[in-house]
Order: C-alpha cells, then structure tokens, then sequence
C-alpha cells in the first residue's frame, strides 16, 4: 500500500512529499517528491544586482541564512575580483558559526519532538532566539539578515557584541549539558534511536551524502578543515566524527559540533578584539554600492570595461556542503547563478536508509537528516 | 573529537529516566520566577519599563535592551526632509516602493515620496541605505496585521505618522565612501536643454552661459542653446536622476574630482 506522508505532514518539517509504499509496519518501497517550494531563485538572482541578491540568499534555507549569504558572497567575490579586508571575513565567520549553532538547536528541537518530546523543544526554540537576539543586534534581523555585501559586510559590529556573546557562549555551553542529560541520558531516546535509519560510509561516498550524515557514519571530511575557505585554517577546533552511522551517530555529531562551534567563536571573538579595521574593501566599483543609482550609459560601459569572472565556492553549510557557481560575464548582473544544495542530496539517497524500518521509525529518521525544503527547492 | 556511543544498556535504567526529568523540573522551578517568553501584548520588547524589569539572568543574555533598536522594522519617512531623489524606489529589489506626489511641491516640479507596499516588501533595509538625506529609515515598529490588504500599502503621510511616533530608529547607518564617483559632463554632446538642471532635487546644476564659437566657413553649428550644466559636487547627491533625464546621455558617472 502506497501513503502519502505529507505535503502537510508534521514529519516533513517543510513542503515535500514522502511516498511510502508499506507491507504491514515496514517500509518497503519510498519515492521522495520535492519542488513544491521552488521559486526559481537561480533564475531570479540572473536579474538581480549583485548585492540584491542576498536578499534571496536568506530565503533560501530558512534556518541558516546568513551560511548561504557566506556561500553566495564567495562565489560573487571572486567572479567580481574583490578581495574583502580581514575583519570582514572573521565577522562572517562569527556569523557563520552562530547560525550553524542556531541551525543545530533549531534542529534538536525539531528533531526531539518528532520523538514526541514536548520539553527540549521549547528549550531549544528558547536557546536559539539567544543566537538571534545577536544577529539581530548588528544585523539588524532575526530571520533574513541582509548583511553581507560584496566586498566585506555592511557594518561593523556595535560595541559590546563581544562581551555580551561571550556571556551567550558560557551560558550556551551549561544548556549543551542539559540537551545530553535529557536525551543521550534517557534510555528511551537510546532504544529508540540506535541502529535506527543506518547509512554506512560507502553508501554515502556513493550517494554525494555530506554534512553531519556522512561524519557519523566515520569518515572524515569537513570542508573547514579539508579546503580551508575564509579563516579556518587560523581557528583551531575539531572535527566531529562518530562511527554508529545511525540517529544517534547523527545526534552526536551535532552535539559536539555546536560545542566545537562555541569553540571557534571564542577564537573569533578574541581575535575582533584586537583587531579593529575596516569591513568594506577600498575602491569598489560605483555600481556595486547599495545606492543602485541610474547607470546611463555606463551600463554599456560595463559591459565592456569590467575584467569577466567566475567564482566557485564551497563552504560546509549546517546541513552539509553547499556549492555556489556565479559567472560574470560583465553588467551589473550575474549572467548565471548556480547552487548544490546538500539536503537535497541527502534526501535522494533516503530510500537507503529508510527501506527496511517500521513506519513510525520515517520521523525520527528524517528528522536526523535535518531536511529544509527552502534550499531543497531553491 | 570522536564522540563514540556510550554502551547501548546503562546499568540502572531507572536512574537513566530520573536524569532528564530532574532536568526538566529543574527548569519548571526556574520558569516560576519568570518565564523564558515575553507576554505579548502585555509586555513588549520596545517598552523601556519591560526592559528594566528584565535582567540579564533571566534566560535573555541580550534580548531586550538597546541593541532592539537596531530591528528592521517598519519605515519611518520625514516628507520635510525628502528630496524625491528617488533612490530608494531605485534600490528596492522587491519594487515596492512608488514615488507618489504629495502636497507641498510647486506645479511644474511636484514634490513626490516613497509609497511602500508592505505586501511586497522584504525588510532588506537597501532603501534607508540608499537614502542619502537619511529621511527614510527603519524602526521598531513590526505590528502590521490587516484583514485588508489594501492596508498594507502605505502612503508618505502614513510613513511621516511613523516618523511622528519617534520610535527608536535603526542607528546604524551606512557612509558614503570618501572618494565616490561624480556626475561628468561630455561637453561636446550637450544641447543645453536644462532637463538635468529642472530636475535635480538638491537644485545643486546651474546652467552657465557657453561661449557661442564661431562657425568657420562651410561649417555649420550645431542647433543648440549654449548654455551648459554645472554640477556642485559637495551638494551632490549622486542620485543619477540628470543621468535619467539628459536626452542626450552626455551626463556619465565619472572618478571623483
């Protein structure tokens, strides 16, 4: 028998359809149905100024915003030949880490009340409005950031961020401890999640699976550490690695990757410490300002004068690797936009980890993969 | 660090229950005191009595406090201080905003300010950047519920009420940057039609008389008023309507002077 599990469905955590053909309890058959969240943000943003289209960055995974803006930017970069100062880029790596942390509890939560725990969800939504509280505090949102620019970012941080996010970072890490008691501390949460939807180390090569899935099943491949991108090769932290490759592998390397997390921001916090400066690269080009002002004939000027690019990136986003692809080919905007989205791959090897399992094992399962549709989709 | 799984049967599963439920009373006696939330609408982040009462400790590292201020919220607009520049509306990536005329202009050169559609708009806060008066800005201001989407639209008089209301605006602002490009004259195309100079909303083109050259033998003038464009550039905003308007495209974004 075939089910539909979603699109309105608390265990898709988004728009997306899973179809399950069962026999009895077990899942026998699946066939994951996407793209009900498209909006053509690769083919929006080939219309868009190159800074506008950070606005569609943030609206493309919903839960780690300002990692896409990261992603994106990068790309933009390095098709457009802008260097940003080095403030800039330990700020974005502030950021990026905070949301990675934010992105992990946003998921805990999601994740634990797919097990039907009602508690750590509300402490996880609580904890993670502590990490918005901050991005709000010089980004100026809580959601969709807006903040970085090509060239650096829009502002720098207002005094006393540091001081207040080392407080945030102390009193995050006594809340980690109490995620562990209550759930890697209650035997429930262990019969129910171990040996649960395994996705051994070949079947993951096999499959492109990244992020958190692919380091619990023991391999060791996280891009801050393999292919160092904006300041990771000057933080020293450690790469979270479990060896299970099941729920409770997954769950494990998140935990210690928030803690690793709150490692890197001590770093980067100590380092803006020091080292005030600039956030905007000298010298960039008029048109590349947020006043987009009326061209004129520089427009055809453009065109003709500004050195063509492309720019590649890749940065290990909370749900995996997510690539950017822009090409410059003159004009104000980009000529193509191209994203790899690592949830989406995920998903695509789910019928490896979800055949076999009963059929109240898919929430806890896909809730382990840590599925946002907004970048499945894009 | 590899974080390996603990041994699948603990030794006394009873105590392994009692763990995360001590956690949760834990939390329960805390949330007596006061709870994690914000009693919306009894309490609000922006209430400075709210802010007092609120510490630290409570569960809010930073949640209240001045730092709020810097939420993009609804716009605040000072129709007194408009330029009808127009860049705001020209940096808008959700074209949301519409230069409409309000009252207060003369005839031949209507005042216009931004419309914005809440419907539409994405919070990115490009316009208060581009503004180059600093009239158009963002406050705190996020209660925007309907059952008329018509109310969503609102016009510069509703703005100014937001700016009347002095809520706490975004402080952070952007700088121009030092060397910033200028506006150019490529002299020899110019008719000295005087469109960038009627248009220019900080008035800051003056038309000067150009020596009329004397046509050699054989050679004809161009038909034309000899008169030129000067552009006072510390008064400049740099908002490209000349540029828009010269008919002639002889108006070019040139390096700074």
């Amino acid at each position: 028998m075939w089910i539909n599990m979603g699109p309105q469905h608390p265990m898709t955590h988004g728009l997306w359809n899973l179809r399950v053909k069962i026999e009895g309890e077990i899942v026998k058959e699946i066939d994951p149905e996407m793209g009900f969240l498209h909006r053509g943000i690769e083919k929006i943003s080939e219309d868009r100024h190159y800074n506008e289209v950070i606005t569609l960055m943030d609206r493309t995974c919903y839960v780690a915003g300002i990692a896409w803006e990261h992603l994106y930017i990068q790309a933009a970069e390095q098709a457009l030949h802008v260097t940003p100062p080095a403030r800039a880029l330990w700020i974005r790596v502030l950021c990026e880490e905070m949301q990675r942390i934010a992105s992990h509890v946003m998921w805990y939560a999601a994740f634990v009340q797919d097990l039907g725990l009602m508690s750590p969800f509300l402490y996880g939504m609580r904890d993670r409005d502590l990490l918005l509280d901050h991005f709000q505090s010089f980004t100026g949102g809580r959601l969709t950031y807006e903040y970085m620019r090509v060239g650096g970012v829009r502002n720098d941080l207002p005094p006393g961020t540091t001081d207040r996010m080392r407080k945030t970072l102390d009193w995050l890490m006594d809340r980690f401890v109490e995620y562990d008691r209550l759930c890697m501390g209650s035997e429930i949460f262990r019969k129910r999640c171990d040996d649960l939807g395994v996705l051994k180390a070949n079947d993951c090569i096999a499959y492109g699976v990244t992020g958190p899935m692919l380091r619990s099943a023991g391999v060791r491949r996280d891009l801050r550490k393999d292919r160092p991108y904006a300041i990771y090769d000057q933080v020293d932290f450690d790469m979270a690695i479990a060896d299970s490759a099941d729920v409770t592998g997954r769950y494990l390397v998140r935990m210690e990757e928030m803690r690793q997390s709150v490692r890197i921001l001590r770093q980067v916090v100590d380092w803006l410490d020091k080292h005030p400066g600039p956030v905007m690269a000298p010298n960039l080009p008029r048109w590349l300002g947020a006043p987009y002002a009326p061209v004129g004939r520089e427009g055809y000027l453009l065109k003709r004068n500004y050195p063509k690019g492309v720019g590649l990136s890749a940065i290990e986003e909370p749900h995996g690797e997510a690539n950017a692809y822009v090409v410059n080919e003159g004009g104000e905007h980009p000529y193509r936009v191209k994203f790899r989205s690592p949830v989406y791959v995920n998903l695509s090897a789910a019928h490896k980890y979800l055949v076999g399992y009963h059929v109240a094992d898919i929430p806890p399962i896909m809730g382990s993969v840590d599925v946002c549709v907004g970048e499945v989709d894009r | 660090m590899a974080a390996s799984t603990e041994p699948k049967e603990g030794p006394n599963a009873a105590f392994l229950i009692v763990k995360p439920m001590a956690t949760a009373a834990r939390q329960f006696v805390k949330s007596l005191v006061r709870p994690s939330t914000i009693v919306y609408p009894f309490e609000r982040l922006e209430d400075p009595s709210f802010r007092e009462e609120v510490k630290v400790e409570s569960g809010h590292p930073i949640g209240v406090g001045p730092i709020w201020d810097n939420y993009r919220g609804v716009h605040a607009l000072n129709i007194a201080t408009c330029i009808s520049c127009n860049l705001c509306a020209f940096s808008c990536p959700d074209l949301c905003i519409e230069m409409v005329t309000v009252p207060g202009g003369d005839p031949k050169h209507p005042k216009k300010c931004p419309q914005i559609d809440y419907g539409k708009c994405s919070y990115c806060g490009f316009c208060s950047d581009a503004c180059p008066e600093g009239c158009l800005s963002m406050t705190t201001r996020y209660e925007l519920s309907t059952p008329n989407r018509s109310e969503m639209i609102y016009s510069p008089q509703k703005l100014h009420e937001v700016f009347e209301r002095k809520l706490p605006m975004n402080p952070i602002r952007l700088e121009r940057p030092e060397n910033e490009d200028a506006i150019r004259l490529d002299a020899p195309l110019c008719i000295g039609c005087n469109a960038c100079s009627r248009d220019c909303p900080t008035s800051c083109i003056t038309m000067v008389d150009t020596p009329k050259p004397t046509a050699k033998p054989g050679e004809k003038l161009p038909r034309r008023i000899w008169k030129e464009p000067v552009i006072n550039d510390s008064d400049c905003v740099r908002c490209g309507t000349c540029i828009s308007v010269c008919p002639k495209e002889c108006l070019f974004w040139g390096t700074h002077p």
